[in-house]
């Protein structure tokens, strides 16, 4: 029973089964999405039952072009098998969310389950050439959705996206043919780079700088991370969640799975460079997000900053011989890429249906939400408390493990990056006074509060996140045998 | 001579359509000729499919029926057929039709008899018949834009033409031979050598539109008519340059240093055409210069001859992914009209073909799983493995551009609320389209059919070649390096 396969287009088929649809029924398209995305979540499910660990397991197989050793492959590890978890929830809870969306709904929903598969595909394939085509078609997706369903000034935001993020992945591009030819037997195959790293010497390091270059611009790390602010602001709130949620872990999951996996010794001689300039893009992203005003720019900038630490405790993995230390900073890192798309995700979907009420995204013209809208409020401010790392939330046990990790390797480094847990409490403090606390303004008066769309989307997110952090073997148990056996 | 006869059928059957759509202009029944020629050239198709394993020499060496060869039949004789099928939907119930149709069938035959050439007369037979039918095509619609169109192309087509003859002429005295696998005996005499080559690639250069030999392509383009244009910008553009790689392929490694020459010309078109795109408001121009950088695409793969097992099929592969593509957006501007403001809005207004459109530009850029990634990918793996990473990120450099290129089609497409009416639905256009849309889609997924199967990992090194393999291994992957026999 190819359950992978299976979880993996039925997105696919249920926007191809869109098409059927007569172009106005705005509820037929949204219950054949949200259909489609529930019955993806339990496939993800069924993958977690059926097991993952060390090692690619439950593979399946389908030659593509023999002579090249590229072959349409898909299988599932401890590092990867959460994050599709994420995916499946995260695009649950954001089709659940759209359910108000009344211009080309069809459009709208096939767009994102064309996006589901998108990603799921890039989590599960095991084929280099397959992540790739995944990897562009996330690109494809994301932006017609900003520039046909986004804000004021969608249609540059969404072309600088594209055409940035299109920069960014073409070095991967490079990288995978210079990984390829230097196979032998030449193979496109994940399981053979991971085991046996082919490059060497100047090969290595410059293919190592090419996936640098993709999965920082992805991450995103300072200083490439200049597109994030524009997509994730023009975006529409489900489509920025996305954006944050799952579209930002591509970035993160290549570190690990490339080049962490298939270019050790590079990444290892690199490894100070690169967690340098991840203290700096943590504390970057946390001031700049410090200093803004408009909500939605904040939470997108907090996204550098958590990514930020990610790429530190990845870097501080590459660099050390000691297991121990490595094991608990990819467990860590993945960890992290869970809690912190869950996290954002809310977030994100929390600033739409603020800005769907308010019609403004300014923090200095909100204020006193607390008592107009109390229970979006407490679901902000949950959230909110969860990003800036409080223990019992998710965030915590994942920064924990990761600054434990840096800390046995780099102790400045890790020291530099706690600076910016500060940083991250003052600006969500500040954010959650101004908008929701103090003198409410008159024109909030009337405030529908949190509905029964948004709090079926929105809640179980919450939900999950106090379970990671209040029981996080739950998802630790499958990522800490993959994690210890990340390298050979 | 029977025997050669027999391996070169498919010519064969293009020139009987091509004579037989003049004859039905002759007896004045021309509106048969669009189905007359379709017909014609789908039974050269299918004859030329039914013989891929075909390799030989023949007519004294002067043709050379290899990869190049069988693989050009394949791709360019369906395309003359699309095209036949776009001019069709314009020019049917003219008075000249018949013409069209034959000449779209000669200029074939010419780019067919390039692709396969052996002999360095073949290329300028090959070169004199595409060129000819080339300029009788662009000035079919006898209007002034046309005629002038055609008497530029025509002006630049011919001197390019005497330089390459002249050129070869060097190669004729250096190696006593015209016989293109002569050429291995250019080792002694580099002046020779290097003049020759500086011909072939300005003649040849020319009818592939590298820069700097372009100058024609966008009034041509912008002149003839769009299925003209379309045509233009496929056949003897993938014929001339599977004439490079017949040519390149011979050519000694210490004879002359070609490489360099043919890399810096790729990089050149790439980004010339790239940049000068994004200043048109015509789209046949608009795409006349992204040709141009195509062009530049098919010339990396031409640096990684004879160093790249990969060379050759990301060649055809591209080609074939390029004339799906190509003949696809010059449909759908054959549908909706010449100027960029006549997309605006059909996104909304007929979604299908908005689809088919962002499918084809996109497959343009190279984003996959589309056929134009297929043909990329094996491009770009090709200059890696042949050294020439450089080329390789200039080529990656110019997909990005050329997304900014053909975004400022996309985005009007789909942003600004529908102006003017609808696209016309002519069903001949929309049949070419839907084709061209599915030979997108489908040949990056297909592009096993390209290699053939069976475990023929070991032939892509670019080592010698160690006996000729089981006969499962049918298509691409049998190319020898550096052996004398050529491909």
């Amino acid at each position: 029973m190819p359950v992978l396969s299976l979880t993996l287009f039925l997105p696919l088929i249920g926007a191809l089964l869109l098409l059927a649809l007569p172009r106005r029924s705005a509820g037929a398209a949204h219950a054949v999405g949200i259909g489609t995305a529930g019955l993806t979540l339990l496939g993800a499910l069924a993958i977690w039952a059926r097991g993952a660990g060390a090692g690619f397991s439950q593979v399946e197989e389908v030659a593509w072009v023999p002579s090249l050793g590229a072959a349409f492959r898909l299988g599932v590890d401890g590092i990867s098998l959460p994050l599709v978890l994420l995916a499946s929830a995260l695009f649950l809870a954001v089709l659940l969310f759209s359910t108000e969306v009344r211009e080309r709904p069809r459009s709208y929903v096939a767009l994102f389950l064309f996006l589901e598969t998108s990603c799921l595909g890039v989590f599960l394939s095991l084929d280099l050439l397959l992540f790739y085509v995944f990897f562009e078609l996330t690109l494809v997706g994301m932006y017609f959705i900003i520039s046909g369903w986004g804000h004021e000034d969608r249609q540059r935001a969404a072309v600088m996206f594209f055409l940035y993020t299109l920069i960014g992945s073409l070095p991967l591009l490079l990288a995978i043919l210079a990984l390829h030819l230097h196979t032998a037997p030449r193979t496109f195959d994940m399981r053979a780079l991971v085991a046996a790293p082919p490059l060497s010497g100047g090969a290595a390091l410059a293919t190592f700088l090419a996936m640098l270059f993709t999965f920082s611009v992805k991450t995103p790390l300072f200083p490439l991370h200049s597109w994030l602010p524009a997509a994730h602001v023009q975006a529409p709130a489900p489509g920025s969640t996305i954006l944050a949620g799952v579209l930002l872990k591509l970035g993160g999951y290549g570190f690990i799975r490339f080049a962490l996996q298939m270019t050790p010794d590079a990444f290892r001689a690199a490894a100070p460079w690169v967690a340098g300039l991840a203290v700096f893009s943590a504390l970057y992203g946390a001031m700049v997000a410090l200093a803004q005003t408009d909500l939605k720019r904040l939470v997108a900038y907090t996204s550098v900053n958590h990514m930020g630490y990610l790429v530190l405790a990845v870097s501080a993995a590459a660099a050390t011989a000691d297991r121990a230390a490595r094991t608990i900073a990819v467990d860590g890192a993945t960890l992290q890429m869970v809690s912190h798309g869950i996290v954002t995700g809310v977030l994100f979907l929390l600033v739409g249906a603020l800005q769907d009420r308010t019609r403004t995204r300014e923090m200095g013209e909100l204020g006193g939400l607390v008592s107009r809208i109390p229970r979006l409020a407490w679901c902000f401010i949950l959230a909110a408390f969860a990003s800036l790392g409080l223990p019992g939330l998710a965030h915590f046990p994942a920064e924990f493990q990761m600054f434990l990790g840096a800390f046995r390797v780099w102790p400045w480094a890790a020291a530099a990056a706690v600076v910016g847990l500060v940083l991250t409490a003052a600006l969500y403090l500040r954010a959650i006074r101004s908008v929701f606390f103090g003198e409410p303004s008159g024109q909030s008066a009337g405030m529908r509060d949190l509905g029964s769309r948004e709090a079926f989307a929105i809640i179980p997110l919450l939900v999950l996140i106090v379970a990671i952090g209040v029981a996080p073997r739950i998802l630790l148990d499958t990522i800490h045998a993959a994690a210890a056996a990340i390298l050979p | 001579m029977a025997h050669d006869l027999a391996l070169v059928w498919p010519e064969i059957l293009v020139l009987f359509t091509a004579t037989g759509s003049l004859v039905l202009e002759m007896i004045r029944r021309p509106r048969w000729s669009c189905a007359f020629t379709v017909a014609g050239l789908a039974v050269a198709t299918a004859v030329a499919a039914g013989r891929m394993e075909a390799r030989a020499a023949v007519f004294s060496g002067t043709l050379r029926v290899d990869v190049l060869l069988v693989w050009a039949r394949v791709v360019l004789a369906p395309a003359t057929a699309l095209c036949s099928l776009l001019a069709h939907a314009r020019a049917a119930g003219g008075e000249r039709e018949a013409t069209l149709h034959a000449l779209l069938s000669y200029g074939l035959l010419g780019a067919l008899l390039l692709a396969g050439a052996g002999d360095v007369m073949f290329l300028v037979l090959g070169l004199l018949l595409t060129s000819l039918a080339s300029f009788a095509l662009v000035a079919h619609a006898a209007d002034d834009r046309g005629t002038e169109a055609a008497l530029k192309y025509f002006i630049f087509g011919s001197v390019s033409g005497a330089i390459l003859a002249f050129a070869v002429t060097f190669w004729f005295g250096a190696t006593g031979s015209t016989l293109l696998s002569g050429l291995g005996r250019l080792g002694g005499h580099p002046w020779a050598a290097a003049l020759g080559l500086a011909g072939v690639l300005a003649g040849l250069g020319y009818k592939a539109a590298v820069v700097p030999f372009h100058f024609w392509a966008p009034d041509a383009y912008d002149g003839a008519p769009v299925a003209v244009a379309a045509y233009l910008s496929v056949v003897p553009k993938t014929g001339a340059i599977f004439a490079l790689a017949q040519v390149l392929g011979q050519l000694p490694a210490d004879g002359v240093a070609w490489r360099p020459a043919v890399a810096l010309l790729a990089a050149i078109s790439m980004s010339w055409g790239n940049l000068a795109a994004l200043r048109q408001e015509s789209l046949p121009r608009l795409l006349a210069y992204s040709s141009i950088a195509q062009a530049g695409y098919f010339l990396v793969g031409a640096t990684a001859l004879g160093r790249s097992a990969m060379a050759v099929p990301a060649l055809i592969v591209f080609a074939a992914a390029y004339a799906a593509m190509n003949i696809g957006a010059f449909a759908v501007v054959a549908g909706t009209g010449i100027d960029r403001t006549a997309l605006a809005g059909v996104g909304r207004k007929a979604p299908l073909t908005g689809v088919a459109m962002v499918c084809f530009l996109l497959s343009l850029v190279g984003v996959p799983p589309l056929a134009g990634f297929a043909g990329k990918l094996l491009l770009f793996g090709a200059a890696i493995d042949a050294r020439f990473g450089w080329l390789a990120v200039v080529a990656i450099l110019n997909s990005v551009l050329s997304l900014a290129v053909y975004l400022r089609i996309i985005v009007p497409m789909y942003a600004r609320p529908g102006l003017g009416e609808a696209p016309v639905r002519q069903s001949p256009v929309v049949a070419v389209a839907g084709v061209a849309l599915a030979a997108t889609l489908f040949l990056g997924v297909a592009a096993r059919l390209f290699f053939g199967d069976g475990p023929t990992v070991a032939r892509m090194d670019a080592g010698p070649r160690n006996g000729a393999g089981p006969a499962k291994a049918r298509y691409l992957v049998n190319f020898p390096i550096g052996s004398s026999s050529g491909w």
